[in-house]
């Protein structure tokens, strides 16, 4: 199954943006508006969704001219990019959306054709697959842990540096006593929160010379 | 806009194809699929966190009716979306170097595809066929792929230590402890805020 790499599923999913010349500002322009404004930390509406690895939106406005002498052609739609790398079944995780931010994709696919809302979940979901695209050949670098094994092995990583930074020429009996302590603490700890690790970055428009 | 998460960045391709040359891409990524060692320039760059090629046929752009009006084009396009760490730079300076011919051999397909080297070329046509992301998130912004391998080399090795940890005597737990900090010493780089690139 080419959208799967081991455990993971590469969801890609093209979306027809509802064409209107009486709406203004038009219906990208208000996905585009929308996005600009959704947090991509912890409190993003992807973070709320169990088993997102990463996820993008983006709105395809056509297909790119090369030159001459390939022919110039243009969509006649413009479509909305839902890219997304995700723990487990596809039906599951589409259900999950559904659940758990009705209201984030209701204001982004409400501008989509024949969207049926997220109210509705098995046409929700039915909708999703109808709009998406099979992926030819899918790569992951960590194919076999899910979101949360992650961020706990991120946790444990810091964790354990600190650890042996801090334990260098302790005698035989503290440390093994202090490491036991420090492996029942180490599971004890809740799981950090997705998103939630990362530094605040000003800048995140990633232009060709960054 | 919004390429940049972290110490990840978005990056979106889309390129036209002959029709009939997309039976050719579509066997090489079917080989490349099935014979692991093929990927081995990809896994061994080690700064890709998950990358996908679609390719998807002219007429097969979804169509939901509903006063939609159906596309009517004469290329079949390749979409290429990558989550990689590092700069733009870097990124397309290490495809060309370590994968050029893989590269080649999916892109030449196609129109106007220069090459993967030299690179300055490349990096125009990368330039032109690439579009922006408008919303990117990771639930780990913080890490890179390789983070996120040694982490997982680190937690296997603290949750094997740690379940014989009770069991050992003082000695032999020092000893058991030692070859554990061999065993991650190469895995607690530190994660947080990406260098700035000069």
């Amino acid at each position: 199954m080419p959208n799967e790499n081991g455990s993971v599923y590469g969801l890609t999913i093209l979306s027809p943006i509802i064409d209107d010349e009486k709406v203004t500002p038009s219906h990208d322009l208000q996905i585009r508006d929308y996005l600009a404004h959704l947090s991509a930390r912890e409190d993003s509406p992807f973070a709320q969704t169990q088993g997102t690895h990463l996820a993008r939106l983006v709105v395809m406005d056509d297909v790119i001219y090369v030159g001459a002498p390939s022919c110039e052609e243009h969509l006649k739609s413009k479509y909305l990019i839902f890219e997304a790398n995700l723990d487990g079944d596809l039906d599951t995780y589409l259900s999950n959306l559904a659940t758990s931010i009705p209201h984030h994709l209701d204001e982004v696919w409400k501008h989509c054709v024949g969207y049926p809302g997220a109210a509705n979940r098995q046409a929700f979901v039915d909708y999703m697959k109808a709009c998406q695209l099979d992926t030819t050949f899918y790569f992951a670098a960590v194919n076999d842990k899910t979101v949360t094994q992650t961020l706990r092995a991120l946790q444990t990583q810091s964790a354990v540096a600190d650890f042996i930074a801090s334990h260098q020429g302790v005698d035989s009996a503290t440390l093994q006593r202090e490491f036991i302590h420090f492996a029942a603490h180490l599971k004890a700890l809740p799981t950090p929160k997705p998103g939630s690790m990362g530094p605040h970055r000003s800048i995140q428009t990633g232009g060709h010379n960054e | 806009m919004s390429n940049i998460n972290g110490k990840v960045y978005a990056m979106n391709a889309i390129t036209p194809m002959k029709p009939w040359k997309t039976w050719i891409v579509r066997a090489f990524f079917f080989v490349l699929g099935h014979i692991k060692p093929l990927q081995k320039d990809l896994v061994d760059l080690s700064f890709i966190q998950f990358a996908r090629w679609v390719v998807v046929k002219r007429n097969s752009f979804p169509y939901l009716k509903k006063g939609q009006m159906q596309e009517d084009l004469k290329y079949d396009y390749l979409l290429f979306f990558s989550n990689f760490n590092g700069t733009w730079n870097q990124y397309i300076d290490a495809f060309s170097a370590v994968l050029s011919n893989g590269l080649n051999l999916i892109w030449r397909w196609s129109e106007k595809f220069p090459g993967s080297v030299p690179v300055t070329i490349f990096k125009e046509y990368i330039a032109r066929v690439q579009f922006d992301t408008d919303y990117y998130y990771t639930a780990y912004p913080h890490a890179t792929a390789n983070d996120v391998k040694s982490a997982h080399i680190v937690q296997s090795s603290v949750d094997s230590l740690s379940l014989a940890a009770a069991q050992y005597t003082p000695e032999q737990f020092a000893a058991a402890y030692l070859r554990f900090v061999i065993q991650v010493q190469c895995h607690l780089g530190e994660t947080g805020e990406a260098p700035i690139a000069g």
